[in-house]
């Protein structure tokens, strides 16, 4: 299962952004509760395990603030996808 | 949790520039990404790179964020640097990165000598049609009849189809995607980087603070899913009617070409003239 996580303190926030949560095919992406220091409410990833791996979220967030970690063994559970019109 | 940090940004940012500039939810951070992902999958290096860019939002996409050599010129005048720097040290992968109220309205010149002299160079135009960083004002790029801070009826001017305009102009290599478009738009990158002429990519990018808010058109997630509903491929284009294509977004890479290019002309022409002066 590739590992998702969010850095939050360069996060530009939930409600301002939102961008993780559009496109996240499996859409696991919501609001946290948290606040980072820049008063920004950071995304929190629910259900992590359906995660497909396909790396929208890492691609399209516009300040660098989420990383997905391949499989323990390097591979991606399942081959990217491209993104079509 | 604070070990893990973004591959791309480990790798091809300077580290003393903690944040990127832009607002929230807007598509230059995921330009900036598209770009530094193009160089990561052709295994370049920085030092290979010249970035240029102008004024305004999308200028700060390579400067000062990138850790390459970065100009950040006057307003408008971003390809003028960018030529002088490609004649001037021929080997370099020389990019403007830059919007289009600094590319198409006030360097509008330079962008059409630039295609039509097909000088190496790469250019990024960002799209976000408005001048958004003086607070919204109506560009050539504005579309007809939305409302801007200096037409709050409405514009009546007619928008700017730039990519038209630089294929017009005779550049070899001409795409447009949006920011729905990452992977498309490093694809398109990747090809620009390696091919010797004159690369144009227009990337239309949503402008959530300015646009979205004075021409009422909503959030970055409105913007982005009127790019997804509304983007045509160019193939699927030209079987269609003008009618049909109002208010839709071609994309898709236009023309992919060779042409001679200026810089390796010049070198050519040095070495002949100089050949006959010996």
């Amino acid at each position: 299962m590739p590992t998702v996580t969010v850095l939050e303190q360069s996060c530009k926030g939930v409600e301002d952004c939102g961008i993780c949560t559009f496109v996240c095919p499996a859409s696991l992406f919501s609001a946290s509760e948290k606040m980072n220091t820049a008063g920004y409410v950071p995304p929190q990833i629910l259900n992590q395990e359906k995660c497909t791996g396909c790396r929208n979220c890492m691609i399209y967030c516009p300040d660098f603030s989420i990383v997905v970690q391949k499989n323990a063994d390097g591979s991606n559970s399942v081959e990217e996808k491209e993104e079509d019109e | 949790m604070s070990e893990i940090m973004h591959p791309l940004r480990m790798k091809y940012t300077r580290e003393h520039v903690k944040k990127t500039t832009n607002c929230p939810g807007c598509g230059n951070g995921i330009i900036v990404q598209a770009i530094l992902r193009a160089i990561d999958e052709l295994g370049m290096d920085m030092d290979e790179f010249a970035f240029v860019s102008g004024i305004g939002c999308s200028a700060w996409i390579p400067s000062p964020l990138f850790n390459a050599d970065t100009l950040h010129t006057t307003h408008g005048r971003p390809i003028a640097f960018a030529t002088g720097v490609k004649l001037g040290k021929p080997e370099l992968n020389v990019v403007v990165a830059s919007g289009d109220g600094d590319l198409a309205a006030i360097g509008g010149n330079h962008l059409i000598h630039a295609a039509r002299r097909n000088i190496g160079i790469t250019v990024i135009l960002v799209n976000n049609g408005i001048y958004a960083m003086t607070g919204g004002q109506t560009a050539p790029t504005t579309p007809r009849g939305v409302n801007t801070t200096t037409n709050p009826y409405g514009t009546l001017e007619s928008v700017f189809d730039i990519s038209s305009l630089v294929l017009a102009a005779g550049a070899p290599f001409v795409a447009r995607w949006t920011t729905y478009h990452p992977r498309q738009i490093t694809s398109s990158l990747k090809k620009a980087f390696t091919s010797r002429g004159f690369s144009f990519i227009e990337i239309i990018s949503q402008c959530p603070v300015q646009y979205g808010k004075v021409t009422k058109s909503g959030s970055a997630l409105d913007l982005l899913k009127h790019y997804k509903k509304d983007s045509i491929k160019i193939d699927k284009a030209r079987t269609m009617d003008p009618e049909s294509l109002k208010g839709k977004i071609v994309v898709g890479e236009f023309v992919n070409e060779q042409k001679p290019e200026l810089s390796a002309e010049w070198t050519e022409l040095k070495a002949r003239v100089m050949e006959g002066r010996s």
